[in-house]
């Protein structure tokens, strides 16, 4: 039936269609969280602590109290009741302390208090008038320097959790200590800060009864059990409106505490209540990637074979969360050898909690894997891209199980044409252009793929229109223009008929926009509610329109939108509007609802998505600049629904990699516990200007093991490997190896 | 805009001092209480301001700053903030045809100015061509940097630059897009210039 689409010449997915929100995003008309506007609406602005480590002795909000406009100052004395998440419940959450809980303070900026006043000038200028004071202030511990006893002889981590390797085979120690070849470094990744453009921020309205939350989230299923588990009120009690979020890169996944005081202020003023954080705040409230140290050890064969592999990694862990940063996520099936082990452990420290953030895990873990490959190349004197080809696997050797799709191997020849890579001269600095030195990189990438639960609903309406809905949310990627197109690919309706409904939790529960799953999710969740629907189309038809002369719903079919004859052309047909007309129906609805593939605990197969950077850096050491001169990326991420899309989320992950190699790294204060370069000026992301010309390639495979249209997920993996593709270049020119990021020019001078 | 930047800071200064020391923060209280004038911070300023054309007389606390006021007085909701430092170019509009950053100016400061907005630069079903060469290159993801982006661009292309794509890219490096549409934003603009 409609699944043949595929192959017709009006095909939806697979194409480069322009975003069906576009026009609303580029007039201003789309509307985000903090755009929404309600009668009588207030402004809330918090209050942050500004020790990271004590216990707040008291508050004084009189002053704040008697300022212009103010309506209320909360406190944990008068915010109302808060309740707690179980540890048994699956929703994510990283903060699970409810704000104003009690007294402690955990890090620097966490809300003591909460001003609501009748404008946003009014409420700002009242916060800053509210005045703690603390007591058993303690120096808070942000240190960078997680382990320092992490080289040791022993090879064990000083860790705060059981020394139970994550991952383990063969004997590596052994392996490593009789192999020919030894690379051991130890790598560290930063502190960094999604930074989305778009605030985080609440608009929340309460009748009495039920909230209606206005939320930045990336998950508003997720975000409508949380609040309402926290504000102690029937789920059905809760609904969220997400009809865009300005990204959120992972930062917008979890529930954070300033929803609550939202909320809580409009059910104690039963006014609505607005509150956006400013852009200090979200570098101390709502998450950021915890700083990591990852020690690498790679054995070898002189000719290039991989013995052993380990990977023990560590990652700073904020007291209030129990985030865990598995950088070894990907270690254990990148590369075939006989012998590994990955463990884990975290150092504890005060700061906010950490989160995901774009690629979470495998991004740092990518990072320090590839930059120890190519640490291994230049030992061997092997070219990189060959090491790597040497020791593809054959299958996923942690689980003993095939791979439903890789081509890495691909990725990498086909990238290496693309780039040029045989004219590379392996010498450090022997390639030039002019006065400028060249250094050429590459690095791969892999990101995983799996399925969540999700649930959609497709209607046929009167009007001409298709309606698809589901509670999930478009984050940026594309989710709208995605569901269109996959209606459009079951139907035969062409795109710009189907209506798309998303971003609120009345709708049938969708799964949430993170780790490349949502589009993956939603496919066959669809394709079971377009079937239904058309079913439905059809046994109309055969009831209700005259046209079809009592045929059975057997002999009819549906194509282009027309209920049809079997054996006949659809124009020979009924549009299915006159179907509906003819039948009196204002719309027949299907409803689609599938499993998820992630908690699966005998796979069949293992699926991850894969890729190749290759990267060329410019650098002039008589003025000690580094640029990166342009980049060539191809990713096997199974089918591309949209590749104009999908080339431009992965153009946008290789300009941020440009801001993880170079520049991003947020730093706190010692004393006070304070994220210092809390602004866009100071945490410095890539610009227009440092983003060189870019080409990506999407190999195209369907993994239809994933779900029928074979699409996997795009949004991390193109950030995965890339840091790590510049840093190579950046030995490949200078002869410095850094492996603390971001490079710091001052790490360069030495080569200057 | 160096002046305007001045003037919005010499205000929140006026604010902070006046609202005394900052949490448990480092504000001298000496200073602080030296000031206090904020105990007027009640006056509200009449002022109208032409907005796409139309004129609005509103009543405003003087420390409204241009962004908040056409977003949370005008619900002109297309121009965005994203920092409210003038760091990342969410919010820029044009102040007679010159691009701003309207967080770092005050409301008061633009009066009898023409100032345009995204929403007056064609709405989705008129859209003005560097708007179609956004939606037609994919010239956003999220689309939340995005009225900056063209505003940017528009007042941009009037601007003292050359035509190469270094310069543009130079240009346009005062509106930090984080989803990294760069290259297609680079694109659009290109057409646009043609139209
Ligand atoms: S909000 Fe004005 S520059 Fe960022
Ligand atoms: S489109 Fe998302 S920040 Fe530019």
């Amino acid at each position: 039936m409609p699944s043949d689409a595929a192959t017709a010449p009006h095909a939806a997915v697979g194409r480069a269609t322009v975003r069906v929100d576009g026009p609303l995003k580029v007039s201003g008309a789309a509307r985000y969280t903090s755009d929404f506007h309600f009668p009588g609406m207030l402004y809330a602005v918090p209050v942050g602590a500004t020790i990271a480590s004590g216990t707040i002795a008291a508050i004084d909000t009189r002053a704040a109290e008697a300022m212009p406009g103010v309506r209320k100052v909360y406190t944990r004395h008068n915010i109302g009741k808060f309740y707690r998440v179980p540890t048994s419940s699956k929703a994510l959450i990283n903060e699970r302390r409810p704000p104003l809980d009690d007294d402690a303070v955990h890090y620097y900026g966490q809300y003591i208090a909460l001003v609501v006043a009748d404008t946003f000038e009014h409420a700002t200028a009242a916060a800053r008038k509210v005045k703690a004071s603390y007591s058993a202030v303690t120096n808070p511990n942000v240190s960078t320097s997680l382990a320092p006893a992490m080289g040791d002889a022993s090879g064990k981590l000083p860790a705060n959790e059981p020394r139970q390797p994550d991952s383990e085979r063969g004997d590596p120690d052994a392996a490593f200590a009789s192999a020919s070849v030894q690379v051991d470094h130890t790598y560290n990744t930063p502190f960094e800060t999604h930074s989305s453009i778009e605030l985080h921020a609440s608009v929340a309205t309460f009748d009495g009864v039920r909230f209606t939350l206005y939320e930045t989230t990336q998950a508003v299923m997720n975000s409508r059990q949380l609040i309402a588990q926290m504000l102690g009120v029937p789920t059905e009690d809760v609904r969220i409106v997400t009809e865009f979020l300005g990204t959120g890169f992972g930062g917008k996944g979890s529930v954070w505490p300033h929803s609550l005081l939202a909320a809580a202020a409009a059910r104690d003023l039963r006014q609505p209540v607005k509150l956006v954080l400013t852009r200090e705040e979200t570098f101390e409230c709502v998450g950021h990637r915890p700083h990591t140290q990852q020690r690498i050890r790679l054995g070898a064969t002189s000719d290039g074979k991989l013995v052993s592999l380990r990977h023990d990694f560590i990652y700073s862990r904020a007291r209030l969360t129990e985030y865990r940063e598995n950088c070894g996520e990907s270690s254990s099936f990148m590369y075939s050898t006989p012998n590994l082990r990955i463990t884990s452990a975290f150092a504890g420290r005060d700061t906010g909690v950490a989160t995901t953030m774009r690629g979470p895990g495998a991004v740092p873990g990518m990072y320090a894997l590839e930059s120890a490959m190519d640490e291994l190349a230049v030992a061997l004197k092997m070219d990189p891209v060959e090491l790597r080809l040497k020791n593809e696997p054959a299958i996923d050797e942690s689980k003993n199980i095939p791979f439903s799709s890789r081509h890495l191997k691909e990725c990498l020849t086909t990238g290496a044409e693309k780039f040029g890579w045989s004219r590379r001269k392996p010498e450090i600095g022997s390639m030039r252009d002019g006065d400028v030195i060249l250094g050429w990189g590459v690095a791969a990438c892999t990101w995983m793929a799996a399925r969540i639960p999700a649930q959609a609903s497709v209607m046929f309406n009167a009007d001409g229109s298709v309606r698809v809905a589901s509670a999930t949310q478009d984050i940026g990627t594309g989710t709208y223009t995605v569901l269109a197109q996959m209606v459009s690919q079951l139907t035969g309706v062409t795109v710009d008929r189907v209506k798309v409904v998303i971003g609120d939790t009345t709708l049938p529960p969708g799964p949430f926009s993170g780790g490349s799953m949502a589009t993956a999710s939603l496919v066959p969740a669809v394709a079971q509610a377009a079937r239904e629907a058309i079913g439905r189309l059809l046994a109309a038809a055969a009831e209700g329109d005259s046209h079809f002369d009592k045929a059975s719903v057997a002999q009819l079919d549906f194509h282009q939108g027309r209920v049809h004859r079997k054996g006949q052309q659809p124009n020979e047909g009924r549009s299915f509007e006159d179907v509906l007309a003819a039948a009196r129906l204002g719309h027949v609805e299907g409803h689609g609802k599938s499993a998820g593939t992630r908690d699966e605990e005998h796979p069949a197969y293992s699926t991850h998505s894969f890729g190749a950077h290759f990267v060329e850096v410019a650098w002039q050491p008589e003025i000690a600049r580094l640029r990166v001169n342009r980049a060539v990326t191809v990713i096997d991420a199974g089918r591309i629904i949209n590749p104009l899309m999908g080339r431009n989320q992965i153009e946008g992950a290789v300009t941020m990699g440009i801001g993880m190699a170079l520049f991003e790294e947020t730093n706190y204060d010692a004393r006070n516990g304070m994220p210092v370069n809390s602004n866009l000026a100071d945490y410095i992301m890539a610009t227009h200007a440092d983003t060189p010309p870019m080409d990506v390639i999407f190999l195209d495979y369907p993994d239809t093991h994933l779900n029928e249209m074979g699409a996997r997920g795009i949004g991390e993996i193109g950030l995965a490997g890339i840091a790590a593709a510049i840093t190579n270049a950046v030995y490949h020119a200078t002869g410095v190896r850094v492996r603390d990021l971001p490079v710091h020019i001052e790490d360069l001078l030495i080569a200057a | 805009m160096a002046s305007n930047e001045l003037t919005r800071r010499d205000m929140l200064t006026v604010a902070a001092v006046g609202t005394g020391a900052l949490v448990g923060g480092s504000f001298s209280s000496e200073v602080a209480s030296a000031a206090e004038p904020a105990k007027t911070g009640s006056g509200m300023m009449d002022i109208s301001l032409r907005v796409n054309g139309a004129e609005h007389r509103l009543s405003l606390d003087p420390r409204t700053t241009l962004l908040d006021t056409l977003r949370e007085h005008l619900h002109l909701t297309g121009t965005k903030k994203g920092c409210d430092h003038g760091q990342c170019g969410a919010c820029t509009v044009h102040i007679d045809g010159r691009r701003v950053n309207s967080c770092l100016t005050l409301a008061a400061m633009a009066e009898g100015a023409e100032i345009t907005t995204i929403e007056g630069l064609g709405d989705p079903d008129h859209l003005h061509p560097m708007q179609r060469a956004f939606l037609e290159h994919d010239g956003y993801q999220c689309g939340y940097c995005t009225s900056g982006q063209i505003m940017s661009a528009t007042a941009m292309l009037k601007e003292q630059w050359g035509e190469s794509d270094a310069e543009i890219k130079e240009a346009m490096s005062g509106n930090i897009c984080r989803c990294g549409a760069y290259k297609n934003i680079l694109a659009a603009i290109r057409q646009a210039r043609k139209a």
